[in-house]
Order: structure tokens, then sequence, then C-alpha cells
């Protein structure tokens, strides 16, 4: 999937990109190539991702740099870019006196969408998005969890080639949040990209096939998930003998370390296969085998140096 | 008997119709904009109040219509209440100064207030496609407001003419680029400094007040000003009389004269109040212009 999705074009380019609010600069010098498919924005607070966004969606004039996304030049195009992508924002984006319809049909005449077949939208994204039975609505008594979805069908509605998602699960409650993420891992295979910004480094990792890893301003990685969260490590936990274990794995050209009723083990070849070698050898019983996935967090908080 | 059900999943269609781009966003904020001020497909509470000032707007043109038919002694160059055009527009025009302290507010605080500012930036229009359609949704309502009162009369005082309803239509055509040139003054006059307040305040009630505030205490504090302190230059204050230049200009276009007026009495030509109503709508859409740039 990594290989298909770096051979097609690519979904947004950055070339040298820097903005600077004043004194306090946002982002250095971003050197960039994100490929099409769906892709997490990870980073803290003042990473600079509700800055990339805005230079993405053309809102804010990079300080220098050249942004391409969709193949059109942020600078001089900008407004072909925003006819081809749809954005939800983290903030409230609702008017809390429309019926959730009678919102769906302005924001997608908003995209440019004739009447009719804005009416047409708005009823099939309302249905997609689960809020069919409550489009005559004030979206003013809306739940959280609604609101999101009615953020996340506007911007949708106008059939966008790209979507922005910024936090789309905020203040969802784990049931709301699970139905949101199937959602959004639903837009690819509806012809959408899609950017996901979020925090919640969870949602990036079951979401999206590429990570982009921003720390005050700076790209600390980019890449496809699964070569970054998916390191070849094998938890192993034995009935007994971990030091036995411990002592015939390294004999064996393997890592291993005990971490409690755990032996971790890493190794350059298959770790499974040694481990198995191993175990057959010694005779040692197990109660459980198994891969660790690396979290995104893990990477994260290592300030991407794995 | 029934046979079995077919389910059929049409999920997700892509739309492969055409698209307005710009032209359709600015339309559709447009359209937007006019339900938004007449409150339509929204709560009654929402409708009540331009609706009555739409009503108190037409209805004395209505009821003098009406009444003339039904008296057929009456002479409506001679017995009208309102006189003719431009005295009915002194009528119209408080009532649009009322009706423009809730309109404006209502087309740019909600925006900005509910965060739907993101909606507009992402979609294929700029700053000004946005002011241009929320000030062409205030245009639109208020030449409603302004002309159908002033069309009635125009029908209704050829209809009561002795010389027959389209003889007496052609007698009086002059009239009409009067109308729609004083229509234009007021929605000027009257719009501009609205919509400037509204892009800057929080609350549409706080914006109300303050328009109200600048417009009619503004212009009385003016006149005092002007009259009562003896500085050099004094005069100058009359200026501020926001409320009387879209009168004045008026006046000026039916061959009428003010000189009731704080801005007459301070020595000043019509010109100077069509001049301050030119750079006030200028400067109105100059600024907000600037600062929509920052916010879309």
């Amino acid at each position: 999937m990594c290989e298909d999705l770096a051979m097609r074009e690519p979904l947004f380019e950055l070339e040298g990109l820097g903005h600077a609010y004043g004194s306090v600069v946002a982002l250095h010098d971003v050197d960039l190539v994100v490929p099409r498919g769906r892709i997490g924005l990870v980073g803290a607070n003042g990473a600079g991702k509700t800055t990339l966004i805005r230079i993405l969606l053309g809102n804010l004039r990079p300080t220098r740099g050249r942004v391409r996304v969709l193949g059109f030049d942020v600078g001089t195009e900008a407004l072909e870019v925003r006819a081809r992508v749809g954005y939800m924002p983290e903030g409230d984006a609702l008017p809390p006196d429309l019926t959730a319809a009678d919102f769906l049909v302005y924001a997608a005449r908003l995209g440019g969408l004739p009447a009719r077949a804005a009416r047409r939208r708005a009823s099939d994204v309302l249905t997609l998005v689960g809020l069919d039975e409550e489009r005559f609505r004030p979206m003013g008594g809306f739940s959280t969890g609604m609101k999101q979805r009615a953020k996340l069908a506007q911007a949708i509605v106008h059939d966008p080639d790209f979507v922005l998602l910024d936090e789309p699960t905020a203040g969802l409650d784990p049931t709301g949040r699970d139905e949101l993420l199937d959602l959004i891992g639903r837009l690819q295979g509806f012809g959408i990209d899609v950017l996901v910004s979020s925090h919640v480094l969870g949602d990036i990792e079951r979401t999206c096939d590429w990570v982009v890893v921003l720390e005050g301003g700076r790209v600390l990685r980019s890449g496809p998930i699964a070569g970054l969260v998916d390191a070849e490590v094998v938890v192993v936990e034995p009935l007994a003998d971990h030091d036995r274990l411990v002592e015939a794995l390294a004999g064996a050209g393997a890592t291993a370390t005990r971490e409690g009723p755990l032996v971790v083990v890493e190794a350059d070849d298959d770790p499974f296969d040694l481990v198995r070698d191993v175990l057959a050898d010694t005779g040692i019983g197990i109660r459980s085998l198994g891969p660790r996935r690396t979290r995104l967090e893990d990477v994260f908080l290592a300030g991407g140096d794995r | 008997m029934t046979g079995p059900g077919t389910i059929y999943d049409l999920g997700y269609r892509p739309y492969e119709g055409p698209r307005l781009g710009r032209r359709g966003a600015v339309v559709a904020i447009l359209w937007d904009g006019v339900a938004r001020v007449l409150g339509l497909r929204r709560r009654f509470r929402a409708k009540l109040l331009p609706w009555l000032l739409l009503l108190l707007a037409v209805l004395p043109a209505v009821a003098f219509v009406g009444f003339s038919f039904l008296l057929s002694t009456f002479a409506p160059e001679v017995d009208s209440p309102f006189g003719g055009h431009a005295e009915y527009f002194d009528l119209v025009g408080t009532l649009a100064l009322l009706f423009v302290s809730l309109a404006a507010p209502e087309l740019l605080v909600p925006d900005r207030r509910h965060g739907v500012l993101a909606l507009y930036g992402s979609r294929p229009l700029l700053p000004r496609d946005y002011l241009a359609a929320r000030a062409g949704a205030l245009t639109i309502v208020l030449s409603f407001f302004l002309l159908v009162p002033q069309l009635l009369l125009w029908v209704g005082f050829a209809a009561l003419s002795t010389e027959g309803l389209v003889r007496a239509l052609l007698a009086d055509v002059g009239s009409l680029p009067k109308i729609l040139a004083a229509a234009v003054v007021y929605v000027a006059g009257y719009g501009a400094p609205g919509l400037l307040l509204a892009g800057f305040g929080r609350r549409r009630a706080v914006v109300t007040g303050g328009y109200l505030a600048l417009v009619l205490v503004g212009s009385g504090l003016a006149a005092a000003v002007t009259e009562a302190v003896a500085l050099p230059g004094h005069r100058f204050a009359a200026l501020g009389a926001l409320v009387e230049h879209p009168i004045v200009v008026k006046d000026w276009i039916f061959g009428a004269s003010n000189p009731s007026g704080i801005v007459g009495r301070a020595g000043f030509e019509p010109w100077v109040s069509a001049l301050v109503i030119t750079v006030l709508a200028s400067a109105a859409g100059i600024v907000l212009v600037r600062r929509y740039r920052r916010l879309l």
C-alpha cells in the first residue's frame, strides 16, 4: 500500500515553507512531499499544525516557500485548491439557528453545487453520517457527537478530492469517537484523500496510512505509519525459567530483556522464527507469544528518533 | 402475498455534475443573507421584527391609496398627508434606520461568533466576495423596504389621477429614477455604518445599540456642538450628523430644500452630504475588507 501511495501524484508539497507571526516562528523551512491517502498530522500545541492547515487552504500566506496542493500552487491558485477541498475545523462552525438539512444545502452551494444538486447531496451525506433523523432540528440543540458529524458532513457535502480534519474527535465519548473514526476511515474508499490533525495519536494510528510528526515548527518524521510504528519486536510470556530463556535467546543472536513476567525479543532476522527455535531447543513452555506494536506515541515522545 | 425484498446499497455517490465555483458561492451567500435578515427558514421570533418594520413601511402607502379610492373627493396632490415621494422617504427612512440596526448585525455577527467563517475560508471565494454578498443582501432587502411603498404611491397617484392610469404613469415616469437614486443614497448612508460596526461587534444587541447611538445620539451631539460651541470650525461638527446626510441628498434629488436640518444650517451644500456618504461607504468597505482578510 505504501508503495502505491508513493507512486501517485502528491497530495501536497512544501518547498522551503516558513511562516512567522511577528517574532514567533511557527514553521521553519519545511520541505515535505506527502502522498495521496489518509495522512495523519501529529504535534503538540504550538507545533505548527493549524498554521500548516491554514496555509494548505490558502487562508494564510506563508512568509516564504512554496506550497502545492493537488498539483495547484496555493499562492496563485488558492481558489482552485479550495474548489477541491473540504475542511472540518476544530472549533464550532455551525449556525445554531439553522437545521442540519438547510446548513448542508448551504455548505454544498458554497462549494459550487447548483441548488438542486446541493439538496440531493445534503440528503445523501446526512444519511451517510447518521444524521438523517435529525435533519430538521436546529443544530443549536445538537450533542457534541452530532455537531462533529454535522461538521464532517459539511466538509464532504460538495464531494471534494481532499478533506482536512482538524481534531475531528475532540470532545467525543468513546462510542462517538469509534463511529466517527470508522466514517473517516471510509472516506478514502469514496475517492476522498484525508488529512487528520490530532493530538490523539491512537486516532492517527487507527485511521491513517502516513504520518507527519511536527514539533516546534519542524517536521520530525514523515513516512508510512507501518514503517514508523511496527517495529519487529516479539513479546514472550514463559511459564517459568525466564532467565534461562533470556540467556538462550542471547546465545542465538537476539537481544532479549526481561520486563516482569515478559521477555522482549528483538532480532535482525524474523524474531518469531528465532523464538520458536529457542523454545523448541530449551523445552520452555509459554503462556503467550506475539508482536509488540510500538505505539505512535512512543515515536512522538522519543522526538522522532526512532 | 409479497415477493422477496431486495436491499440496494447505493453507498457513496460522487458528484459529477457542473460546479459553479466562485459565482455560485457568492450567490449562495447573497440569498442566505436575504433569508437571514428576513428570518426565513428560522423560528417565528427571528421573523417578527423585520416583517413588522416592513409592514409599517408599506402600510401607510397602502392605507393612503385605499382611502383615496374610497373617498371620491380626495385629491392626492392636495390632501396627501405624505406630500409626495420625497416626504414619504422621510417616514420610511426612519424605519429603514431601525431596520439596518437589526439587519446589519444579523448579517455579519453570527458568522464570526459561531465560527462559520472557517467554512467560508475553505470554499472558493475571497473575503471581498463574502462582504460584497452580505452587503448585497442588505441592499436587496433595504431597497425592497424603501421602494415597494414608493412604487405603491406612484401607481396609486396615477390611478387617482383624472388623466387615466397609463397617461398619469407616463407623465410621472420621471419620478422613478429619483426614487431609485434616493433609495441608493439611503442604503449607502445608513447601511455602510451599520455593516462597519457589525464587522467588529461580538454581539448583535451591542451592535444594534451602538449603531443607533452613533447615528441618532451622534447626530444630536453634532447638532449641539455645531450650534452651541463657539470654536473655530465648529460647523464641521455638523458633518457628524449621519442621520441627516441621506435626507439632505434625497431632498436635493427631488429638488426640495431642507433648511431646518443641521447640515444646511451649518452652511453646507447638499453635495457635501453626498460626498460624506460616498467617503463613509468607501471607507467602511476598505476597513471591512482589510479586517476580513485576516479572519477568512
